[in-house]
């Protein structure tokens, strides 16, 4: 049998991807984790005083800390297995990688271990976000002394 | 079963065709003509579908909702509606917000009868809304 000939069959016996059905699973657990997102920040401009600009803090910080403690639990496991982007595109998403990412290397130790595997996976988050920020920003400063938009 | 579900959701999607403004103004110790001037500003301004008016001496609180499908223009809206009664009264001290947290506690205001209490809720949502961080 001849590469070409395996592939072929490999292709027929592989079930197809339901690609519709992923889709719409992460487009659904997506929108019930944002509707929770939601409802947590209202809950800040309703009962604390956080206005719409500073309450977005302090529900990022909340939805995190939620996943976190869901990873450790192992219950993160199984929505990201039903989900998929569903549950990783969220900043929920951030807090199961990091937190996920310290048990694997739990074994290793605390300092090789836990400490060097923690920001494996979300380190490159934190580069290419404040890069990027910090690139927006420069952008933005630039407009601003232009006179072309406010602050 | 897919009948009840539709059926579930056709006042939720109904709700959002109704087009009435809802703006309510109170104020302690303010003349009238003020209130039907900063009324009618408020409700010329067609983005908006809820405006909340408080007034007290010579601080108004004006928090407005913009409608969801132009909220990328909120901001816009605001300043624009914050020039125009500045504009009109040089005397007051006016703060135009369309933040929600503004919303809810100037609707609870509105009910609120003792005036040094309105006036210290009034200062303390300014100090709130300069917050930045």
């Amino acid at each position: 049998m001849d590469p070409q000939e395996y592939q072929q069959i490999e292709q027929k016996i592989t079930p197809p991807t339901p690609y519709f059905k992923n889709a719409l699973k992460a487009f659904l657990v997506g929108g019930i984790i944002c509707t929770i997102g939601q409802a947590i920040t209202y809950l800040y401009i309703i009962f604390f005083d956080f206005t719409d600009k500073t309450a977005g803090n302090a529900t990022v910080a909340t939805m995190v800390f939620i996943a976190m403690v869901l990873t450790g639990l192992g219950l993160y496991r199984k929505l990201g297995a039903f989900a998929g982007a569903g549950s990783a595109v969220p900043v929920t998403g951030f807090g199961n990688a990091v937190v996920s990412a310290a048990i694997e290397g739990r074994t290793e130790g605390w300092v090789l271990g836990v400490g060097s595997n923690m920001f494996k996976l979300a380190g490159s988050v934190i580069l290419f976000g404040v890069g990027s920020a910090f690139f927006i920003a420069l952008i933005k400063l630039i407009l601003v002394s232009m006179g072309v938009v406010e602050w | 079963m897919k009948k009840l579900v539709a059926l579930f959701f056709v006042p939720l999607f109904l709700i959002g065709c109704s087009n009435e403004q809802t703006i309510e103004i109170s104020g302690v110790s303010t003349d009238e003509v003020k209130k039907v001037e900063i009324e009618d500003m408020i409700r010329n301004s067609k983005e908006v579908y809820s405006g909340t008016a408080i007034m007290v001496n010579n601080e108004l609180l004006v928090a407005i909702q913009v409608k969801p499908w132009l909220g990328f223009k909120e901001q816009k809206v605001e300043k624009k509606l914050q020039k125009e009664i500045e504009e009109k009264y040089p005397d007051l001290d006016v703060l135009v917000s369309s933040d929600y947290k503004m919303h809810w506690e100037t609707q609870k205001l509105l009910e609120e009868g003792d005036s040094t209490k309105v006036t210290e809720e009034v200062k303390k949502l300014k100090s709130l809304a300069k917050e930045e961080t």
